[in-house]
């Protein structure tokens, strides 16, 4: 199969790649680029383990193709600790409430809720509970999650705050 | 040789415990947040090669010819294996019950949607997927057998013509006078109940890499595995070699819910590796596959019951008839699922005889497999129900009518009818502060006000029992005979005294490292950061089963805190020896072994540790210089199944109450949980937020069950729910915030007092959902017989209850 050439930023670093037009972005990331803490959980675009940022926004890897992502900055899971070891707030907050259990869906709410605490770092639980429903998670009954995401929210906040006040 | 393992926090060795019992942070989630953890499909071995199965199309039709050439031919392709290969190298699958097993790749027929029928192995999975199209198979299709009572029927078709029955066993249990009991009763209730099939789905399918080398035989598969010993040998069963050349090493996985099966399709990627000589190859299921054929359906079931009362409205039997639907053949083992609820058959009460029909049926559905609590929930749904509707015929509050027929405190432990004992329990206790972290009263006052407005509401209590810690022998009458179930764990400390612990199971998401690292960190009085947790393959760790039957968080203490106790003794004996004492004399005290009555005699773990390793010229001899120890624990004082399957199986009985409260869309039949408040008991917590971490999820896949969990099946026995659109598992909209309570009453029997609690709610969730359902529809005069309770039954009923229109 003939492929096609892509340019694509992922967490801040430039690939060049000549992929299959078929492929899709979360076997680019996975298979051509390493970066395995993407999971697939359906390839349907249902459970939402596969979200990854383009472009800022939750997007499911499973249902974009490599092709698709051509010219666009993305950002996975890897890209949210800082380099040394330090856990960005949203995954501090999710381990703090045992916002997680087998920790295979945990990549893809992590970027869902990144997503929303940039647009909106006070969200109502209304908001929170649209947001998450578009991510299935088969162990926490959502409950230590939802705990976590206010608690995300909060420690945002805070951040915020003290960088504006810096 | 047993050694003696504390059953009280207060019996270790520390003044002040630090972690066991506290709410502590899991180890293991640093590197499952940042995307570290390595996953099945993020496994890349060299030279791995990608598998993809063809699967019937059909559920029953006679392979008249297959033709692979082409496939073989294709890009990037280097194996194709079909039915002849399975039968070159393959025996059928093991099953219970036995002998209901085929090949891993059909041969003359297919018995159901999705079965395997080719595989190939190629460069990549697009290129295997690919070569598929190009398989060419010749169907004659056959009469499915799609009802399990048809299915008995002398003229049915047969899903194995071998056997000459679709029923694959039927047998009828009796513990007592049930005939008396029924016929001497106040009152006899009798009524019917459908749970329709449903399953774990794991947000990740099952994985594996096999690599089998056509010269030695020697196998290698690493996988999704909850229980790789097992595994391992049912590997070696199927392709039919000696068990020591299995090594399996499990991956962390996302969930099980004993709904990871793959067994099937990780022999036919054995099959692709043999024929590729002896290449890694790389089978992972995808959700479609999963779902239309994967190890996950569980719970085909028809029940009728009969409870039988007295004047005292106490209830004096129990029969339970079920027809189990357990697919095409007995190789996901879903019949142990039938078999567990001997293991609390009469619930929480002292019900004192009961009988069980039971008969399990072969159709062209996909083999039945366990799920999260292993056959109990349906059983109480039906117990449950039943309970509601005597308390309705007696005109007993349904509450109280429990309270009555509760085993009390006094009397444990306590054999139930089916052989089983239960350890310990408060039932009252637990019903209460169920009651009163809900405010009943309020909500039955709340319920009145609404039906007097016109609305459906409905109150819930129900009470179920996890049985904890499981044993063989709870499942000897589908055949699965054996007694015992070993968990090992090695604790060795290195020469700066930093601690090791070796086990035999992956990560699946209960935090069972970080209780590890919890148990030695307070054993010897070290920081949690100072013991590491390595999981090791099955041909090098300590005989390990891993987790099921709720039963690891108990097992894996018992080994910990076994292995600690032989390394203290050994540590011990150095420390006599070096500080010129007899053995009987040194004392481990936090973390210090002290010469008793000789204050500033002592010596440190790591010291002790670091002399063994250099010095071991200085050791008293016939000491074994390697500061290391290991302990296998097995539960104790198991007993193997009498004739009408009574055993000491699982050797913990947790026990909850639920009160839920629903309201019932008029126009929709929707469902909506206005209310859940729980208490429940499973003993000492080791960690009190992983178990009610355990809790929660356990809560929201019994409201799935209750609700809308169902995998569809038309009248020619299609699948229709083959994706995540059709099978609905909840999200974070369908469940309710939970009110808990906690009652502790330890385990007289367990490492620390802890009980089973691992699959937890899901024993109570649909039972107390389905009784706060039939509470909101009993005025109507119609009752939900069906789970799931889902809207277009719900509706269907409310329609029904106007009468003809």
């Amino acid at each position: 199969m003939s492929k096609a050439q892509i340019h694509v930023t992922v967490n801040g670093t430039v690939y060049e790649a000549a992929v299959e037009p078929r492929l899709t972005l979360a076997d680019f990331l996975r298979g051509d680029l390493n970066l395995t803490g993407t999971h697939v959980g359906c390839e349907h675009g249902v459970c939402g383990a596969c979200t990854v940022l383009v472009d800022g926004r939750a997007v499911r890897s499973c249902l974009m193709l490599a092709v698709q992502a051509d010219g666009r900055e993305i950002a996975t899971v890897e890209s949210l600790a800082a380099s040394d070891g330090r856990l960005h707030p949203i995954q501090e907050a999710f381990a703090e409430e045992h916002g997680l259990q087998c920790g295979f869906c945990t990549p893809g709410f992590l970027l869902a809720v990144h997503e929303l605490l940039d647009h909106n770092p006070d969200p109502t639980e209304e908001l929170i509970r649209d947001v998450l429903g578009g991510q299935l998670c088969r162990c926490t009954g959502y409950q230590s999650i939802l705990r976590a995401v206010h608690l995300a929210a909060a420690k945002v906040r805070a951040v915020r705050t003290a960088d504006a006040h810096a | 040789m047993a050694i003696e393992i504390p059953n009280r926090l207060e019996d270790l060795p520390v003044e002040e415990l630090r972690w066991v019992g506290r709410h502590v942070r899991r180890r293991e989630d640093p590197s499952l947040l940042t995307g570290r953890t390595e996953f099945i499909d993020d496994v890349v071995l060299p030279g791995m090669l990608h598998c993809a199965i063809l699967r019937s199309p059909f559920p029953h039709a006679r392979i008249t010819g297959i033709d692979a050439t082409q496939a073989e031919a294709a890009p990037g392709v280097t194996a194709v294996v079909t039915g002849a290969d399975a039968q070159l190298w393959c025996n059928p699958a093991r099953t219970a019950p036995e002998g209901w097993g085929t090949l891993c790749l059909a041969t003359d027929k297919v018995r159901y949607v999705g079965e395997p029928v080719a595989a190939v192995a190629a460069s990549s999975r697009y290129l295997a997927e690919d070569a598929l199209e190009l398989i060419e198979v010749d169907y004659e299709p056959l009469d499915p057998v799609v009802d399990p009572f048809a299915a008995m029927d002398p003229e049915s078709p047969l899903v194995i013509e071998d056997k000459g029955t679709n029923v694959m066993l039927q047998r009828v249990f009796t513990w007592g006078e049930v005939d008396r009991a029924l016929a001497e009763a106040a009152q006899v209730f009798t009524e019917s109940f459908r749970w329709n099939r449903l399953g774990a789905n794991p947000t990740e399918t099952f994985g594996a890499v096999c690599a089998w080398d056509p010269l030695t035989l020697d196998l290698t598969v690493h996988g999704s595995i909850q229980s790789p010993s097992s595994f391992g040998l049912g590997r070696a069963a199927d392709l039919g070699i000696p068990s020591n050349k299995v090594n399996v090493k499990s991956h962390p996985h996302g969930g099980s819910f004993g709904g990871k099966g793959g067994a099937r399709g990780a022999t036919i990627a054995c099959l692709l590796s043999r024929k590729a000589d002896g290449k890694p190859v790389k089978w992972i299921e995808d959700r479609t596959e999963y779902l239309t054929a994967g190890g996950s359906q569980a719970w085909d079931r028809h029940y009728e019951a009969s409870l039988a009362v007295d004047e005292d409205a106490r209830v004096t039997a129990l029969a339970v008839t079920l027809v189990d639907d357990l697919g095409a053949t007995g190789e996901g083992f879903g019949a142990i699922s039938a078999a567990k609820p001997l293991a609390a058959f009469t619930g929480p009460y002292t019900i004192p005889v009961a009988r069980y029909d039971l008969t399990l049926v072969a159709t062209n559905k996909v083999p039945a497999s366990p799920y999260r609590g292993m056959g109990p929930p349906p059983h109480f749904f039906v117990l449950e129900q039943m309970m509601d509707i005597a308390a309705r015929g007696l005109a007993i509050d349904p509450a109280e009518f429990r309270r009555r027929n509760f085993i009390p405190p006094d009397q444990f432990p306590y054999t139930i009818p089916s052989g089983n004992e239960y350890d310990s329990g408060s039932y009252e206790e637990v019903l209460d502060s169920a009651l009163d972290l809900a405010g009943y009263e309020e909500l039955r006052k709340l319920q009145a006000e609404a039906r007097t407005e016109g609305r459906i509401v409905g109150v819930g209590v129900a009470s179920a029992i996890e049985p904890g810690v499981f044993d063989w022998n709870a499942y000897a009458i589908v055949g699965m005979p054996q007694t015992g179930v070993p968990e090992g764990a090695t604790v060795s400390v290195d020469i700066t005294g930093m601690i090791t612990v070796r086990v035999g199971f992956a990560l699946e998401g209960q935090g069972q490292y970080t209780l590890v690292s919890q148990l030695v960190a307070d054993y010897f009085a070290v920081e949690m950061d100072a013991v590491r947790v390595v999981q090791l393959d099955t041909q090098s760790a300590p005989p390990s089963f891993g987790p099921g039957g709720s039963r690891l968080g108990v097992a894996i203490s018992g080994a910990v805190l076994g292995a600690c106790r032989r390394l203290a003794e050994k540590l011990a004996a150095v420390a006599a020896g070096l500080l010129r004492a007899e053995p009987d004399e040194i004392e481990l005290r936090d973390g210090r072994f002290r010469v008793k009555g000789r204050p500033g005699s002592e010596m440190g773990v790591a010291q002790l540790a670091g002399t063994m390793l250099a010095r071991s010229d200085l050791l008293p001899p016939d000491i074994d210089p390697r500061p290391e120890a290991t302990h296998v624990w097995t539960a104790p004082g198991r007993t193997a199944a009498d004739e009408e399957g009574r055993a000491k199986s699982y050797l913990t009985a947790a026990q909850a109450v639920h009160v839920v409260m629903v309201e019932i869309d008029p126009d929709t039949g929707f469902v909506e949980i206005v209310k859940y408040a729980l208490a429940d008991d499973c003993g000492t917590r080791l960690n009190p937020v992983v178990v009610e971490g355990q809790t929660e999820g356990s809560v929201a896949q019994g409201i799935g069950a209750a609700l809308f969990e169902e995998y569809v099946y038309d009248d020619r026995a299609q699948p229709l729910t083959t994706t995540f659109m059709d099978y609905l598992t909840p999200t974070v909209n369908d469940v309710p915030a939970l009110d808990k309570a906690v009652v502790v009453t330890p385990s007289p029997f367990t490492p620390l007092g802890a009980k089973g609690c691992g699959e937890g709610a899901i024993h109570t969730t649909p039972a107390a959902v389905m009784c706060a359902v039939n509470d909101a529809l009993a005025p109507l005069g119609v009752m939900a017989r069906e789970v799931p309770a889902s809207p277009h039954r719900v509706w269907e009923l409310l329609r029904r209850s106007e009468g003809p229109s």
